[in-house]
């Protein structure tokens, strides 16, 4: 029989081959599927629901193909806009004390977002798949030999 | 974690499951569903697996992935029959599994059986295959076999199909079955379900409009991604490898130098260098010793050699060949056309550089080397074969 030697490296296996996403660099993919609206038929809390759903939820389904629009008719509750996303999570927006056009930007920025936990940006360090965009200093390798 | 935490994580975990199988009911033909109410054996769980997704949601998907025009319009393929689906039936058929098909049998003899994306997943596997290997060998022209290979699988894999199918939300619109491994037939997991959805959906662009399409939309999704080329080239010597290839090439043979150190003789010492050939620096490397400075310089050169890209203006791709209308078996590209025309004025196509093969040193069982987990001293024909395995370290089974 023949002699085997080691591999000198770690075997890369066939079946964890696997590429890393972009979404942005070449396509986009909108993370939001459905948005929901949930009014009520009688309370006055939801008549700018009730006008705004009459008049601009349907000109807006037809400008956002890639989103479901879902008008849910739920009696004695305030009036709420849910945005379900890619990512499982869901953003929910009361639409209580809004005039019509206030919902428009509620819904918008529901229809922007990513659907991802926003965190504050105080004290989070820097994350990046990326080791550096131009290249991490070197001493070894300026012009003139870095001096301490 | 305490008994409680546990009881909550599980508690949570179940809920957020509930969540996910929610379905909406607008769109079924009745809902309860009498059998919820006539028989004991009701499993909601399973009714609700076994419903269709709502045409919504399907139109919603076809146009979050810009394929809204493509499967939705009324426009059909010159082969398809009459009852061929069509619009959401259409996009149903690719997102079924045949996994499917046997709980569907179960619970609902009487009704006809569910279209499903078998064949469909295995012509666009192969189209999928075709377009990534052509742009790697374009883009990568010096790219050893066995990377290329390693690289294809990275790309549009079933791993990357699958987490492409998760990116763009299948998850709630896949219709498939777990199903064990037996002795016929390997087990289908929830990962084989989902890869099989863009190999289904680019065979579907490639009926309903044409391969430069198709090939379009791989590009788009699949070849767009990141895939870390540099760490599937390893090796035992570079060195050897690295004088071995110069030699092919015919440059003066490589010297390596060192350009910069600091600390020798410290805890934390550095060494920087470069192996040049002649005059030319092929590569640089550091290391906290001068063997591994050494070393690495060598894999840089090599790396530098083997993942040279072409750039994105002067790649010519095989395909561009292909006619830009529908494919149909009764077309012969005639002899004198070799124009992929109104694809943006793709012109005539110019074959790409041929790369130089990868060195492979052992080169005969009779120079002694051991390969690399091959069994070495079987005969002459497994001797030459087997040579190429010792430079590269990519395992696993690509052969």
């Amino acid at each position: 029989m023949g002699t085997r030697i080691a591999a000198a490296t770690k075997p890369i296996l066939r079946a964890r081959l696997r590429s890393t996403p972009a979404n942005g660099h070449v396509s986009f993919v909108p993370q939001i599927r459905k948005l929901v609206f949930e009014y009520c038929e009688k309370w006055p809390s939801s008549a700018n629901t009730r006008t705004y759903l009459l008049q601009h939820v349907e000109n807006l389904a037809k400008a956002n193909p890639h989103v479901e629009v879902v008008v849910l008719q739920r009696n004695m509750r305030e009036p709420i806009v849910r945005g379900f996303y890619l990512n499982d999570r869901d953003k929910v927006i009361s639409l209580k004390e809004s005039e019509v056009n206030q919902i428009q930007q509620k819904v918008q920025l529901l229809l922007d977002s990513s659907g991802a936990k926003i965190k504050s940006l105080k004290r989070r360090p820097v994350e990046s798949t990326t080791e550096a965009t131009r290249g991490i200093w070197s001493g070894f390798h300026t012009a003139e030999p870095f001096k301490i | 974690m305490s008994l409680t935490h546990k009881r909550l994580a599980s508690t949570a975990a179940k809920l957020k499951l509930a969540k996910k199988t929610a379905i909406s009911t607008s769109h079924l033909k009745a809902f309860p569903p009498p059998e919820a109410s006539s028989s004991q054996f009701f499993n909601p769980k399973t009714w609700a697996t076994l419903q269709p997704p709502p045409p919504s949601s399907l139109s919603a998907f076809a146009h979050r992935i810009g394929l809204g025009q493509v499967i939705l319009s009324p426009s059909s393929p010159p082969s398809a029959s009459a009852s061929a689906p069509t619009g959401t039936a259409l996009l149903q058929q690719a997102l079924t599994h045949p996994s499917f098909v046997p709980l569907f049998q179960k619970h609902y003899p009487n009704e006809p059986l569910p279209l499903t994306n078998a064949n469909l997943n295995t012509v666009g596997n192969g189209l999928m295959g075709l377009f990534a290997a052509e742009w790697l060998n374009a883009a990568y022209p010096h790219l050893p076999t066995r990377v290329l290979k390693a690289a294809v699988s990275a790309y549009v894999g079933p791993v990357s199909c699958a987490n492409v199918a998760k990116e763009w939300g299948v998850v709630p619109l896949l219709r498939w079955n777990r199903t064990p491994s037996t002795p016929l037939r390997p087990a289908v997991l929830h990962t084989d379900a989902l890869s099989s959805v863009p190999r289904a959906l680019t065979a579907l662009i490639y009926t309903h409009r044409s391969l430069p399409t198709a090939r379009k939309f791989v590009h788009n999704f699949f070849l767009s991604r990141d895939v870390d080329l540099r760490g599937m080239i390893k090796f035992r010597d570079p060195k050897k490898a690295l004088s071995e290839t110069v030699a092919r090439f015919g440059r003066e043979r490589p010297v390596s130098r060192l350009l910069r150190e600091t600390g020798r003789f410290s805890n934390s010492p550095i060494f920087v260098v470069g192996i040049y050939s002649g005059s030319d620096l092929l590569g640089e490397g550091f290391g906290s010793s001068l063997k591994m400075a050494e070393f690495r310089a060598a894999e840089d050169s090599l790396h530098r050699l083997y993942l040279t890209r072409t750039p994105s203006h002067l790649l010519s791709l095989p395909t561009t060949t292909f006619s830009t209308s529908r494919p149909s078996m009764l077309d012969a590209i005639p002899a004198s056309q070799s124009v992929g025309q109104g694809e943006g004025g793709e012109g005539v196509y110019v074959p790409g550089e041929l790369g130089v093969t990868e060195v492979l040193y052992g080169s005969s069982e009779r120079s002694g080397v051991k390969v690399v987990g091959r069994p070495v001293g079987r005969g002459f024909v497994d001797g030459v074969e087997e040579s190429g395995e010792g430079e590269l370290e990519v395992e696993g089974s690509l052969s």
